[in-house]
Protein backbone atom coordinates (compact mmCIF):
# COMPACT_ATOMS: atom_id res chain seq x y z
CA UNK A 1 0.00 0.00 0.00
CA UNK A 2 1.13 3.27 -0.96
CA UNK A 3 1.12 6.27 2.01
CA UNK A 4 0.45 9.01 -0.09
CA UNK A 5 -2.76 10.33 1.04
CA UNK A 6 -2.22 11.35 4.76
CA UNK A 7 -5.16 13.66 5.82
CA UNK A 8 -8.82 13.31 5.58
CA UNK A 9 -8.52 16.48 3.73
CA UNK A 10 -6.76 15.16 0.95
CA UNK A 11 -10.04 13.53 -0.21
CA UNK A 12 -12.74 15.56 1.23
CA UNK A 13 -11.04 18.83 -0.15
CA UNK A 14 -9.43 20.65 -1.21
CA UNK A 15 -11.95 24.05 -1.71
CA UNK A 16 -10.74 24.92 -4.53
CA UNK A 17 -11.66 26.84 -8.22
CA UNK A 18 -12.62 23.68 -10.88
CA UNK A 19 -12.64 22.46 -13.06
CA UNK A 20 -10.13 19.68 -12.33
CA UNK A 21 -8.34 18.72 -9.17
CA UNK A 22 -5.70 16.88 -10.14
CA UNK A 23 -4.81 19.24 -13.36
CA UNK A 24 -5.94 22.25 -11.78
CA UNK A 25 -5.38 22.47 -7.56
CA UNK A 26 -2.67 19.50 -8.18
CA UNK A 27 -0.92 21.56 -10.78
CA UNK A 28 -0.84 24.95 -8.40
CA UNK A 29 0.60 22.34 -5.88
CA UNK A 30 3.29 21.84 -8.42
CA UNK A 31 3.77 25.44 -9.05
CA UNK A 32 3.94 25.86 -5.13
CA UNK A 33 6.75 23.33 -4.89
CA UNK A 34 8.29 25.77 -7.61
CA UNK A 35 7.72 28.82 -5.62
CA UNK A 36 9.16 27.79 -2.49
CA UNK A 37 12.06 25.98 -4.08
CA UNK A 38 12.72 29.44 -6.01
CA UNK A 39 12.34 31.78 -3.13
CA UNK A 40 12.63 34.32 -5.54
CA UNK A 41 11.04 36.99 -7.81
CA UNK A 42 11.13 35.17 -11.27
CA UNK A 43 11.49 36.96 -14.99
CA UNK A 44 10.80 33.31 -16.82
CA UNK A 45 8.72 30.95 -16.18
CA UNK A 46 8.70 27.49 -18.53
CA UNK A 47 6.38 24.94 -18.03
CA UNK A 48 6.79 21.05 -20.23
CA UNK A 49 4.04 19.29 -20.21
CA UNK A 50 3.46 14.98 -21.00
CA UNK A 51 0.83 12.58 -21.03
CA UNK A 52 -2.88 13.35 -20.07
CA UNK A 53 -0.93 17.06 -18.95
CA UNK A 54 -0.21 17.75 -22.44
CA UNK A 55 -3.08 17.03 -24.07
CA UNK A 56 -6.18 18.80 -21.99
CA UNK A 57 -3.87 21.73 -20.21
CA UNK A 58 -5.79 24.23 -22.20
CA UNK A 59 -9.01 22.44 -20.76
CA UNK A 60 -8.58 22.37 -17.11
CA UNK A 61 -6.92 25.57 -16.97
CA UNK A 62 -3.34 23.95 -15.88
CA UNK A 63 -1.38 26.89 -17.32
CA UNK A 64 -2.82 29.42 -14.88
CA UNK A 65 -2.96 27.25 -12.33
CA UNK A 66 1.06 26.21 -12.31
CA UNK A 67 1.44 30.59 -12.30
CA UNK A 68 -0.80 30.79 -9.61
CA UNK A 69 1.62 28.12 -7.72
CA UNK A 70 4.52 30.01 -8.35
CA UNK A 71 3.09 33.46 -7.74
CA UNK A 72 2.33 31.67 -4.09
CA UNK A 73 -1.36 31.74 -4.60
CA UNK A 74 -3.72 28.85 -2.96
CA UNK A 75 -6.02 27.12 -4.72
CA UNK A 76 -9.17 28.46 -3.59
CA UNK A 77 -7.44 32.23 -4.46
CA UNK A 78 -9.98 34.15 -6.76
CA UNK A 79 -6.64 35.25 -8.59
CA UNK A 80 -6.30 31.81 -9.61
CA UNK A 81 -8.19 31.96 -13.05
CA UNK A 82 -5.71 35.31 -14.09
CA UNK A 83 -2.72 33.91 -12.73
CA UNK A 84 -1.14 34.13 -16.30
CA UNK A 85 -1.76 37.68 -16.63
CA UNK A 86 -0.82 38.80 -13.44
CA UNK A 87 2.72 37.05 -14.13
CA UNK A 88 3.07 38.42 -17.16
CA UNK A 89 2.42 42.11 -16.07
CA UNK A 90 4.95 41.51 -13.70
CA UNK A 91 7.34 40.83 -16.10
CA UNK A 92 7.42 37.12 -16.52
CA UNK A 93 7.74 35.53 -20.17
CA UNK A 94 5.82 32.46 -19.79
CA UNK A 95 6.46 29.38 -21.93
CA UNK A 96 4.39 26.36 -22.21
CA UNK A 97 5.40 23.20 -24.08
CA UNK A 98 3.41 20.19 -25.16
CA UNK A 99 5.66 17.36 -25.58
CA UNK A 100 4.72 14.44 -27.74
CA UNK A 101 6.71 11.55 -25.64
CA UNK A 102 5.90 9.51 -22.66
CA UNK A 103 6.66 10.99 -19.12
CA UNK A 104 10.14 10.93 -18.23
CA UNK A 105 9.19 9.85 -14.57
CA UNK A 106 6.62 7.90 -16.09
CA UNK A 107 3.27 9.38 -14.97
CA UNK A 108 -0.12 10.49 -17.25
CA UNK A 109 -0.05 13.74 -15.06
CA UNK A 110 3.30 15.15 -15.41
CA UNK A 111 4.91 18.73 -15.63
CA UNK A 112 8.16 19.78 -15.54
CA UNK A 113 8.59 23.62 -13.78
CA UNK A 114 11.90 25.69 -14.46
CA UNK A 115 11.51 29.32 -13.24
CA UNK A 116 14.48 31.50 -13.26
CA UNK A 117 15.99 35.19 -13.26
CA UNK A 118 19.29 36.45 -13.65
CA UNK A 119 20.53 34.99 -10.68
CA UNK A 120 19.42 31.70 -10.60
CA UNK A 121 17.17 28.57 -12.19
CA UNK A 122 15.60 25.83 -10.55
CA UNK A 123 13.39 23.02 -12.07
CA UNK A 124 10.54 20.83 -10.43
CA UNK A 125 9.38 17.78 -11.92
CA UNK A 126 5.98 17.12 -10.34
CA UNK A 127 3.22 14.47 -11.02
CA UNK A 128 -0.44 14.80 -9.83
CA UNK A 129 -1.68 11.73 -8.39
CA UNK A 130 -5.57 13.04 -8.13
CA UNK A 131 -7.63 14.79 -6.06
CA UNK A 132 -5.31 17.80 -5.47
CA UNK A 133 -2.53 15.41 -3.94
CA UNK A 134 1.09 15.93 -5.63
CA UNK A 135 4.29 13.87 -5.83
CA UNK A 136 7.64 15.83 -6.55
CA UNK A 137 9.86 13.67 -8.40
CA UNK A 138 13.15 15.64 -9.06
CA UNK A 139 14.10 19.05 -8.06
CA UNK A 140 17.27 20.49 -9.66
CA UNK A 141 18.65 23.68 -8.43
CA UNK A 142 22.02 25.26 -7.07
CA UNK A 143 23.63 22.16 -8.64
CA UNK A 144 21.72 19.60 -7.16
CA UNK A 145 19.89 17.00 -8.45
CA UNK A 146 17.62 15.65 -6.15
CA UNK A 147 15.39 12.58 -7.00
CA UNK A 148 12.79 12.51 -3.79
CA UNK A 149 10.10 9.19 -3.27
CA UNK A 150 7.25 11.19 -4.33
CA UNK A 151 5.17 11.70 -1.39
CA UNK A 152 5.74 15.47 0.39
CA UNK A 153 6.05 16.35 3.15
CA UNK A 154 9.81 16.87 1.62
CA UNK A 155 12.87 18.39 4.03
CA UNK A 156 15.71 19.53 1.95
CA UNK A 157 18.45 20.72 4.56
CA UNK A 158 22.02 22.68 3.98
CA UNK A 159 23.94 21.67 6.95
CA UNK A 160 26.23 24.40 8.61
CA UNK A 161 29.87 23.26 8.02
CA UNK A 162 30.99 20.05 10.08
CA UNK A 163 27.34 19.46 10.87
CA UNK A 164 25.62 15.84 9.85
CA UNK A 165 23.14 14.58 8.89
CA UNK A 166 22.41 12.50 12.64
CA UNK A 167 22.13 15.44 14.51
CA UNK A 168 19.13 16.44 11.74
CA UNK A 169 17.76 13.06 11.92
CA UNK A 170 17.28 13.48 15.98
CA UNK A 171 15.62 16.72 15.73
CA UNK A 172 12.63 15.28 12.62
CA UNK A 173 12.61 11.94 14.75
CA UNK A 174 11.06 13.72 17.75
CA UNK A 175 8.42 15.33 15.87
CA UNK A 176 7.49 12.63 12.79
CA UNK A 177 8.75 9.40 11.09
CA UNK A 178 11.22 9.56 8.45
CA UNK A 179 10.52 7.31 5.93
CA UNK A 180 13.12 8.01 3.56
CA UNK A 181 16.78 10.01 3.83
CA UNK A 182 19.50 10.48 1.37
CA UNK A 183 22.70 12.36 1.11
CA UNK A 184 23.23 14.76 -2.10
CA UNK A 185 26.32 16.68 -2.90
CA UNK A 186 26.31 19.18 -5.81
CA UNK A 187 28.90 20.53 -8.09
CA UNK A 188 30.59 22.05 -5.77
CA UNK A 189 30.71 18.87 -3.49
CA UNK A 190 28.48 20.96 -1.03
CA UNK A 191 26.41 18.31 1.09
CA UNK A 192 22.61 18.16 0.85
CA UNK A 193 19.90 16.09 3.38
CA UNK A 194 16.85 15.24 1.79
CA UNK A 195 13.95 13.72 4.45
CA UNK A 196 10.89 11.94 2.95
CA UNK A 197 8.35 12.81 5.82
CA UNK A 198 5.62 11.13 7.46
CA UNK A 199 2.98 14.47 8.01
CA UNK A 200 3.12 18.02 7.79
CA UNK A 201 5.43 19.55 10.09
CA UNK A 202 4.08 22.38 12.42
CA UNK A 203 4.98 26.10 12.03
CA UNK A 204 6.74 25.90 15.16
CA UNK A 205 8.85 22.98 14.50
CA UNK A 206 10.23 24.08 10.80
CA UNK A 207 11.51 27.26 12.72
CA UNK A 208 13.51 24.82 15.05
CA UNK A 209 14.87 23.64 12.04
CA UNK A 210 15.77 26.13 10.33
CA UNK A 211 17.53 27.75 13.11
CA UNK A 212 19.70 24.56 13.36
CA UNK A 213 20.74 24.02 9.44
CA UNK A 214 22.54 26.78 6.78
CA UNK A 215 19.68 26.48 4.50
CA UNK A 216 16.33 24.66 4.83
CA UNK A 217 13.49 23.87 1.82
CA UNK A 218 10.26 22.26 3.00
CA UNK A 219 7.97 21.41 0.28
CA UNK B 1 -3.21 4.43 9.35
CA UNK B 2 -5.76 2.11 8.31
CA UNK B 3 -4.56 -0.29 5.18
CA UNK B 4 -7.68 -1.87 4.01
CA UNK B 5 -11.71 -1.78 4.69
CA UNK B 6 -11.46 -5.43 6.48
CA UNK B 7 -9.50 -3.68 9.16
CA UNK B 8 -11.86 -0.32 9.53
CA UNK B 9 -14.99 -2.88 9.90
CA UNK B 10 -13.17 -4.86 12.59
CA UNK B 11 -11.80 -2.36 14.20
CA UNK B 12 -14.81 -0.11 14.51
CA UNK B 13 -16.73 -3.54 15.52
CA UNK B 14 -14.26 -4.39 18.69
CA UNK B 15 -14.26 -0.52 19.91
CA UNK B 16 -18.11 -0.46 19.08
CA UNK B 17 -17.38 2.91 17.76
CA UNK B 18 -18.93 4.36 14.36
CA UNK B 19 -15.94 4.62 11.35
CA UNK B 20 -16.81 8.01 11.69
CA UNK B 21 -15.44 8.30 15.17
CA UNK B 22 -12.12 6.21 14.37
CA UNK B 23 -11.09 8.37 11.13
CA UNK B 24 -11.85 11.54 13.47
CA UNK B 25 -9.02 10.08 15.80
CA UNK B 26 -6.32 8.78 12.95
CA UNK B 27 -6.53 12.67 12.25
CA UNK B 28 -6.16 13.72 15.58
CA UNK B 29 -2.87 11.70 15.72
CA UNK B 30 -1.57 12.21 12.48
CA UNK B 31 -2.01 16.20 12.11
CA UNK B 32 -1.26 17.20 15.94
CA UNK B 33 -4.47 19.48 15.81
CA UNK B 34 -7.19 19.39 18.10
CA UNK B 35 -10.67 17.63 17.55
CA UNK B 36 -12.45 21.28 17.29
CA UNK B 37 -9.68 22.41 14.44
CA UNK B 38 -10.55 19.38 12.19
CA UNK B 39 -14.35 19.03 13.02
CA UNK B 40 -14.26 23.26 11.99
CA UNK B 41 -12.10 22.58 8.51
CA UNK B 42 -14.43 19.69 7.62
CA UNK B 43 -17.52 22.14 8.49
CA UNK B 44 -16.35 24.24 6.24
CA UNK B 45 -16.13 21.97 3.11
CA UNK B 46 -19.76 21.12 4.22
CA UNK B 47 -20.72 24.77 4.06
CA UNK B 48 -18.64 24.99 0.40
CA UNK B 49 -20.91 21.88 -0.96
CA UNK B 50 -24.16 23.62 0.20
CA UNK B 51 -23.55 26.64 -1.44
CA UNK B 52 -22.30 25.29 -4.76
CA UNK B 53 -25.11 22.72 -4.57
CA UNK B 54 -27.57 26.09 -4.38
CA UNK B 55 -25.54 28.64 -6.53
CA UNK B 56 -26.12 26.01 -9.34
CA UNK B 57 -30.09 25.29 -8.94
CA UNK B 58 -31.02 28.84 -8.01
CA UNK B 59 -32.19 31.59 -11.10
CA UNK B 60 -30.81 30.60 -14.57
CA UNK B 61 -28.08 28.19 -12.95
CA UNK B 62 -24.29 28.32 -13.90
CA UNK B 63 -22.73 27.98 -17.33
CA UNK B 64 -19.54 26.73 -18.53
CA UNK B 65 -17.11 29.41 -20.75
CA UNK B 66 -17.29 26.56 -23.28
CA UNK B 67 -21.22 27.14 -23.02
CA UNK B 68 -20.63 22.43 -23.25
CA UNK B 69 -22.63 22.66 -19.91
CA UNK B 70 -24.83 24.42 -17.81
CA UNK B 71 -28.29 25.54 -16.63
CA UNK B 72 -29.98 21.74 -16.53
CA UNK B 73 -29.92 21.53 -12.68
CA UNK B 74 -32.58 24.20 -12.78
CA UNK B 75 -34.16 22.13 -15.72
CA UNK B 76 -34.07 19.23 -12.90
CA UNK B 77 -35.97 21.82 -10.25
CA UNK B 78 -38.70 22.84 -12.61
CA UNK B 79 -39.23 19.28 -13.81
CA UNK B 80 -39.73 17.95 -9.86
CA UNK B 81 -41.74 21.34 -9.12
CA UNK B 82 -44.39 20.01 -11.94
CA UNK B 83 -43.96 16.64 -9.36
CA UNK B 84 -44.36 13.38 -12.52
CA UNK B 85 -40.47 12.31 -12.11
CA UNK B 86 -40.67 8.48 -13.07
CA UNK B 87 -38.00 7.78 -10.11
CA UNK B 88 -39.42 10.02 -7.35
CA UNK B 89 -39.03 13.10 -5.54
CA UNK B 90 -36.17 12.35 -3.93
CA UNK B 91 -34.31 10.61 -6.54
CA UNK B 92 -34.52 13.64 -8.68
CA UNK B 93 -33.38 16.12 -6.44
CA UNK B 94 -30.00 13.93 -5.56
CA UNK B 95 -29.15 13.93 -9.44
CA UNK B 96 -30.19 17.83 -8.98
CA UNK B 97 -28.01 18.50 -6.27
CA UNK B 98 -25.10 16.33 -8.06
CA UNK B 99 -25.50 18.24 -11.18
CA UNK B 100 -25.83 21.46 -9.71
CA UNK B 101 -22.04 21.26 -8.18
CA UNK B 102 -20.55 19.86 -11.41
CA UNK B 103 -21.97 22.74 -12.88
CA UNK B 104 -20.71 25.10 -10.82
CA UNK B 105 -17.28 23.25 -11.08
CA UNK B 106 -17.19 23.62 -14.86
CA UNK B 107 -18.24 27.01 -14.97
CA UNK B 108 -15.05 27.80 -12.60
CA UNK B 109 -16.59 28.05 -9.21
CA UNK B 110 -15.72 27.22 -5.91
CA UNK B 111 -16.14 23.51 -4.66
CA UNK B 112 -14.77 21.16 -2.46
CA UNK B 113 -13.32 18.29 -4.30
CA UNK B 114 -14.65 14.95 -3.11
CA UNK B 115 -12.61 13.30 -3.43
CA UNK B 116 -11.61 14.64 -7.14
CA UNK B 117 -13.16 18.27 -9.01
CA UNK B 118 -14.39 15.92 -11.61
CA UNK B 119 -16.69 13.46 -9.27
CA UNK B 120 -17.01 16.77 -6.80
CA UNK B 121 -21.17 16.51 -7.35
CA UNK B 122 -21.64 12.59 -5.87
CA UNK B 123 -21.39 13.09 -2.33
CA UNK B 124 -23.36 16.78 -2.17
CA UNK B 125 -25.92 14.34 -4.42
CA UNK B 126 -26.13 12.05 -1.43
CA UNK B 127 -26.19 13.68 0.94
CA UNK B 128 -28.55 16.84 0.87
CA UNK B 129 -31.46 14.26 0.01
CA UNK B 130 -30.54 12.43 3.55
CA UNK B 131 -30.59 15.75 5.45
CA UNK B 132 -34.51 15.94 4.19
CA UNK B 133 -35.41 12.22 4.82
CA UNK B 134 -33.35 11.69 7.24
CA UNK B 135 -33.68 14.80 9.21
CA UNK B 136 -29.59 15.12 9.58
CA UNK B 137 -28.16 17.63 12.11
CA UNK B 138 -25.08 19.56 10.86
CA UNK B 139 -23.08 17.53 13.26
CA UNK B 140 -24.40 13.83 11.75
CA UNK B 141 -24.05 15.57 7.61
CA UNK B 142 -20.22 16.26 9.03
CA UNK B 143 -20.14 12.97 10.35
CA UNK B 144 -20.91 11.61 6.90
CA UNK B 145 -17.76 13.73 5.13
CA UNK B 146 -15.43 12.06 7.81
CA UNK B 147 -16.93 8.36 6.76
CA UNK B 148 -16.75 8.84 3.07
CA UNK B 149 -13.33 9.74 3.92
CA UNK B 150 -12.03 7.05 5.67
CA UNK B 151 -13.08 4.95 3.11
CA UNK B 152 -11.51 7.28 0.09
CA UNK B 153 -8.48 7.15 1.74
CA UNK B 154 -8.28 3.23 1.73
CA UNK B 155 -9.05 3.58 -2.45
CA UNK B 156 -6.79 6.53 -3.22
CA UNK B 157 -3.55 4.82 -0.92
CA UNK B 158 -4.18 1.00 -2.18
CA UNK B 159 -5.52 2.17 -5.87
CA UNK B 160 -6.00 5.48 -7.37
CA UNK B 161 -8.45 8.39 -8.24
CA UNK B 162 -7.31 10.14 -10.91
CA UNK B 163 -9.28 9.94 -13.71
CA UNK B 164 -6.02 10.22 -15.74
CA UNK B 165 -4.71 6.81 -13.95
CA UNK B 166 -7.73 4.96 -13.46
CA UNK B 167 -10.47 6.01 -15.02
CA UNK B 168 -13.62 7.53 -14.02
CA UNK B 169 -14.28 4.56 -11.85
CA UNK B 170 -11.70 5.89 -10.15
CA UNK B 171 -13.34 9.37 -9.64
CA UNK B 172 -17.04 8.97 -9.95
CA UNK B 173 -16.99 5.45 -8.69
CA UNK B 174 -14.48 5.45 -5.67
CA UNK B 175 -17.12 8.79 -4.81
CA UNK B 176 -19.91 6.64 -5.38
CA UNK B 177 -18.72 4.08 -2.99
CA UNK B 178 -17.64 6.53 -0.38
CA UNK B 179 -21.25 8.32 -0.78
CA UNK B 180 -22.90 5.28 0.03
CA UNK B 181 -20.75 3.76 2.81
CA UNK B 182 -21.62 6.86 4.66
CA UNK B 183 -25.17 7.23 3.95
CA UNK B 184 -25.24 3.32 5.51
CA UNK B 185 -23.61 4.90 8.58
CA UNK B 186 -25.81 7.89 8.93
CA UNK B 187 -28.98 5.52 8.03
CA UNK B 188 -27.59 3.49 11.47
CA UNK B 189 -27.05 0.58 9.57
CA UNK B 190 -23.83 -1.55 10.59
CA UNK B 191 -19.69 -1.10 10.13
CA UNK B 192 -20.23 -4.26 7.57
CA UNK B 193 -22.77 -2.69 5.76
CA UNK B 194 -21.11 -0.01 4.96
CA UNK B 195 -18.47 -1.98 3.51
CA UNK B 196 -21.13 -3.66 1.53
CA UNK B 197 -22.65 -0.84 0.32
CA UNK B 198 -19.30 0.52 -0.94
CA UNK B 199 -18.79 -2.85 -2.62
CA UNK B 200 -22.19 -2.52 -4.51
CA UNK B 201 -21.32 0.83 -5.30
CA UNK B 202 -17.91 0.46 -7.02
CA UNK B 203 -18.24 -2.75 -8.70
CA UNK B 204 -21.45 -1.21 -10.22
CA UNK B 205 -19.22 1.49 -12.13
CA UNK B 206 -16.36 -0.23 -12.68
CA UNK B 207 -15.18 -0.03 -15.98
CA UNK B 208 -15.84 2.99 -16.20
CA UNK B 209 -13.75 4.92 -18.60
CA UNK B 210 -12.63 8.96 -18.65
CA UNK B 211 -13.59 10.11 -21.90
CA UNK B 212 -14.12 13.93 -21.72
CA UNK B 213 -14.93 15.71 -24.84
CA UNK B 214 -11.69 18.25 -25.66
CA UNK B 215 -10.21 17.31 -22.01
CA UNK B 216 -12.57 19.25 -20.42
CA UNK B 217 -14.20 18.34 -17.15
CA UNK B 218 -17.73 18.63 -18.73
CA UNK B 219 -19.36 16.41 -21.06
CA UNK B 220 -20.02 13.49 -19.68
CA UNK B 221 -18.27 14.20 -16.68
CA UNK B 222 -21.25 16.83 -15.13
CA UNK B 223 -23.78 13.64 -15.86
CA UNK B 224 -21.68 11.06 -14.36
CA UNK B 225 -22.16 12.59 -10.94
CA UNK B 226 -26.03 11.86 -11.27
CA UNK B 227 -25.10 8.53 -11.69
CA UNK B 228 -22.72 8.46 -8.86
CA UNK B 229 -24.81 9.69 -6.26
CA UNK B 230 -28.01 7.53 -7.97
CA UNK B 231 -25.52 4.34 -7.68
CA UNK B 232 -24.59 5.21 -4.13
CA UNK B 233 -28.08 5.72 -2.98
CA UNK B 234 -29.36 2.53 -4.26
CA UNK B 235 -26.00 0.46 -3.08
CA UNK B 236 -26.96 2.12 0.25
CA UNK B 237 -30.51 0.58 0.46
CA UNK B 238 -29.45 -2.90 -0.83
CA UNK B 239 -26.51 -3.07 1.73
CA UNK B 240 -29.46 -1.56 4.60
CA UNK B 241 -32.11 -4.57 2.94
CA UNK B 242 -29.33 -6.98 4.10
CA UNK B 243 -27.70 -7.31 0.49
CA UNK B 244 -24.56 -8.73 0.09
CA UNK B 245 -22.03 -8.21 -2.85
CA UNK B 246 -20.52 -11.55 -2.08
CA UNK B 247 -16.96 -9.92 -3.31
CA UNK B 248 -15.66 -7.74 -0.86
CA UNK B 249 -15.27 -4.43 -0.28
CA UNK B 250 -10.70 -4.91 -0.67
CA UNK B 251 -11.32 -7.11 -3.25
CA UNK B 252 -13.23 -4.50 -5.22
CA UNK B 253 -10.72 -2.30 -5.10
CA UNK B 254 -8.06 -4.39 -6.28
CA UNK B 255 -10.08 -5.08 -9.66
CA UNK B 256 -10.87 -1.80 -9.71
CA UNK B 257 -6.37 -0.83 -9.72
CA UNK B 258 -5.86 -3.58 -11.98
CA UNK B 259 -8.74 -2.60 -14.79
CA UNK B 260 -6.98 0.92 -13.86
CA UNK B 261 -3.60 -0.27 -15.12
CA UNK B 262 -4.95 -2.01 -18.39
CA UNK B 263 -6.88 0.67 -19.91
CA UNK B 264 -5.92 2.22 -22.87
CA UNK B 265 -4.29 5.68 -22.41
CA UNK B 266 -7.03 6.73 -24.79
CA UNK B 267 -9.57 5.97 -22.34
CA UNK B 268 -7.56 8.34 -19.55
CA UNK B 269 -8.71 11.78 -19.06
CA UNK B 270 -6.85 12.24 -22.63
CA UNK B 271 -9.87 13.53 -24.63
CA UNK B 272 -8.74 11.37 -27.24
CA UNK B 273 -11.48 8.05 -27.10
CA UNK B 274 -14.72 7.02 -26.10
CA UNK B 275 -17.29 10.20 -25.98
CA UNK B 276 -14.34 12.29 -26.82
CA UNK B 277 -13.12 10.83 -30.16
CA UNK B 278 -16.67 10.89 -31.18
CA UNK B 279 -17.59 13.30 -34.84
CA UNK B 280 -19.27 15.24 -32.53
CA UNK B 281 -16.72 15.37 -29.40
CA UNK B 282 -14.15 16.03 -31.86
CA UNK B 283 -16.34 19.13 -33.48
CA UNK B 284 -16.74 20.58 -30.20
CA UNK B 285 -12.63 20.33 -29.50
CA UNK B 286 -12.07 21.86 -32.92
CA UNK B 287 -14.70 24.71 -31.98
CA UNK B 288 -13.21 25.37 -28.50
CA UNK B 289 -9.60 25.33 -29.45
CA UNK B 290 -9.02 25.91 -33.03
CA UNK B 291 -5.77 25.30 -33.91
CA UNK B 292 -4.06 26.41 -30.54
CA UNK B 293 -4.90 22.71 -29.29
CA UNK B 294 -2.73 21.30 -31.35
CA UNK B 295 -0.09 24.23 -31.53
CA UNK B 296 3.26 22.06 -29.88
CA UNK B 297 4.78 25.47 -28.36
CA UNK B 298 2.80 28.09 -27.22
CA UNK B 299 4.28 31.13 -26.18
CA UNK B 300 1.11 32.40 -24.70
Amino acid sequence: MANNYKSVFEIIGPIMIGPSSSHTAGAVAIGQAAHDLFADQPTEIRVDYYESFAETHLGHGTDYAIVSGVLGFAPDDPRVPDAVEIAQKQGMTIHFVENQGPSPVNHPNTAVVRVSNAKKTIEVTGVSIGGGTIEIRALKFNGYLVKPQGPLPIVLAIPKPNQTAASIVTQLEAMTTINHQETYTNSEALPLFEFDLDRRLQRRQLEQLRAATAQLIYI
Amino acid sequence: MYKSIAELVATAETQHQPISELIIQQEIESSQMSREVIWAMMAKNLEVMRAAVKRGAEGEGVHSTTGLTGGEAVKLRKYRAAGHTLSGDAMVEAIQNAIATNEVNAAMGVVCATPTAGSTGTLPGVLFILEKRLHLTEDQMVRFLFTASAFGMIVANNAMIAGAVGGCQAEVGSAAAMGAAAAVEVAGGTPEQSAEAFAIAMSNLLGLVCDPVAGLVELPCVKRNAIGATDALIAADMALAGCSNKIPADDVIGAMKSIGEEMPRSLRETGIGGLAGTPTGQAMKQRIFGDAFVTEDNPE
